[in-house]
This record gives structure tokens, sequence and C-alpha cells, in this order.
């Protein structure tokens, strides 16, 4: 993805030093102080692009149940999360949510635990 | 099929013969075999019950490590709850308010994705009447079982938009 190398091994140890405890549905994870993330001058840009989130498209969920979850997770109105549903359907993947690194992932993580098959990468 | 209905609060009440409930316990039996197993993430079944979040190796791990338990812990969580409500034998009547709900929402969900995954189901054969024939007929069946039970749990959940 977006980083090279070197990067990414500071990124992921930092990354693993986190003390995140996640608790389940909704909740939001509580992160340690020093976690909050240093911006380093040469990783602005990278900084600036936000991860999204990706649903994709799947023969054994219910297209209700997709829906639902949508909803649930996201708060958005039943057309919105029907629309994002028939995207899925329709293109085979769909985007549902655009953040921060740490969001993208509790989202990603609130979708697995509901079944839905979700990915996160950063935008170009 | 089971009978399912909406009280004026929202609970949802679900009512179970004694064949159905049996039916979901030994689906909760087999799914917490599949939970506790810890299979290999190369296990399709694996893979599609706990998805990657990132496509590059590290930072996969990283989240895994990041996630350790909680998921499959929310997953056995949900399995306990609809095994509880189910009770040890005969008929079953369930009330469902939000939180039970989506804890069955979400058994029923892994199930199905156990059991298509497991049977490689696609779009067109999850479409087409099972062929009776078939070695995974009766499976299929139970996959589009639970799919009306949730089918119709979502409907009566959805009634309030």
């Amino acid at each position: 993805m977006g980083c090279s190398a070197g990067t990414r091994g500071q990124e992921t140890a930092k990354y693993s030093e986190r003390a995140v405890k996640w608790e389940h549905l909704g909740m939001q994870p509580t992160i340690a102080p020093e976690r909050i993330d240093e911006t380093h001058d040469d990783a602005v840009t990278e900084a600036e692009r936000p991860w999204l989130v990706i649903v994709w498209n799947d023969p054994i969920n219910l297209m209700s149940y997709v829906t639902y979850v949508l909803q649930k997770l996201f708060g958005y109105s039943r057309e919105k999360a029907t629309k994002l549903m028939l995207q899925v359907h329709n293109e085979g993947r769909s985007v549902v949510s655009s953040s921060s690194r740490e969001k993208a992932e509790l989202d990603c993580y609130r979708l697995h635990s509901y079944g839905l098959w979700a990915t996160m990468t950063k935008s170009d | 099929m089971p009978d399912l209905g909406r009280a004026g609060d929202g609970t949802i009440e679900v009512q179970l013969e004694g064949y159905e409930a049996e039916l979901l316990r030994r689906l909760c039996g087999e799914m917490r075999l599949l939970l506790e197993a810890d299979l290999p993430r190369a296990d399709p079944v694996t893979d599609r019950i706990f998805p990657r979040a990132y496509e590059d190796a590290g930072d996969e791990d990283a989240y895994r490590e990041l996630v350790g338990t909680t998921l499959k812990d929310y997953k056995l969580e949900a399995l306990d709850a609809v095994e509880g409500a189910l009770g040890e034998e005969g008929p079953a009547r369930v009330s469902l308010k939000d939180e039970d709900r989506d804890r069955w929402l979400t058994f029923l969900t892994d199930t199905r994705l156990a059991l298509g995954t497991r049977l490689g189901v696609t779009e067109e054969t999850m479409t087409r009447e099972p062929d009776p024939d078939s070695p995974d007929a009766v499976a299929l069946s139970v996959l589009h079982w639970v799919g009306w039970i949730q089918e119709q749990i979502l409907e009566k959940a959805m009634e309030d938009g």
C-alpha cells in the first residue's frame, strides 16, 4: 500500500505498542495518551489521506441484513444504507466510510463482528 | 416454519416447534466447535468469519494482535445467548429485545456464513431450489431455513425504520 517498507516497519512497531482495549460493538477503543499520533514532516501528505472501509459482495449475506447493519453501525438513513447495499450487490463493493486509520479499524472490526466482509485501504 | 410476532414495545417473539429448536441447538453445538477450534487462517470458513482487514500482511498481523480474541469472544457470546434462550430441550419461545436481537442476527449470520462457505455457494446456487439428489441438499435447505428466520427477524426489526 501507500508506504515504504521502512516506514511500515516503524509504524507496525508503534502500532503493536498500542494500549487499546476493544470492548464489544459500539464501544470506542480506549487509546493510551502516548498513542496519539505524532505526525512526522515527511508523513503529512500520507496522514491527510483518509482510510476507506470497503464492504464486499458475498453470496450468503441477505440484502436486508446488509442494509440493517449499515444503518445500525453508521447511523445511515434507510435510503442511504439501501443505496450502499445495492452498490455492494451490483458492483461487487462499496466504500461505506472514510476516516482516520483508528476509526477505519474499528469500523472494520464492527462490520466483521456482524459478519460482513469488509477491508480497509488508504485512499488514492 | 417458526412463528414470529412483534409486540408493541418492539420485542420480537419467536416461537419454535420442538424439531426447529432442536435444529438450532445442533447448529449452536456445531458453531461452538468451529469457533473454539482455532482453525488455521487458510481455512476458508475461518477466513470468512474472521476476515482480513488489510491486504498488507504486516498491517494485518498488527491488526490481529490489536483485535486479539475480542471478535471470537463476541461471536461466542452471541452463541451463548442463543443457546441459553433455546433451553435444553423441547419447543422454545424466545423474546428478542435490542441486544438479543443483534446477538441472534450475529449467530444466524455466522452459521450461514460457515455453512455457505463450506458448501461453496454462489449467487446462482443461492437463488436456485436445492437439487434433492445432491449430497448438499440437506445442508442447503438448512442454510435457507436459517436465512428465512433471519429475514423474518429483520423484517420485524425494520418496521421501526
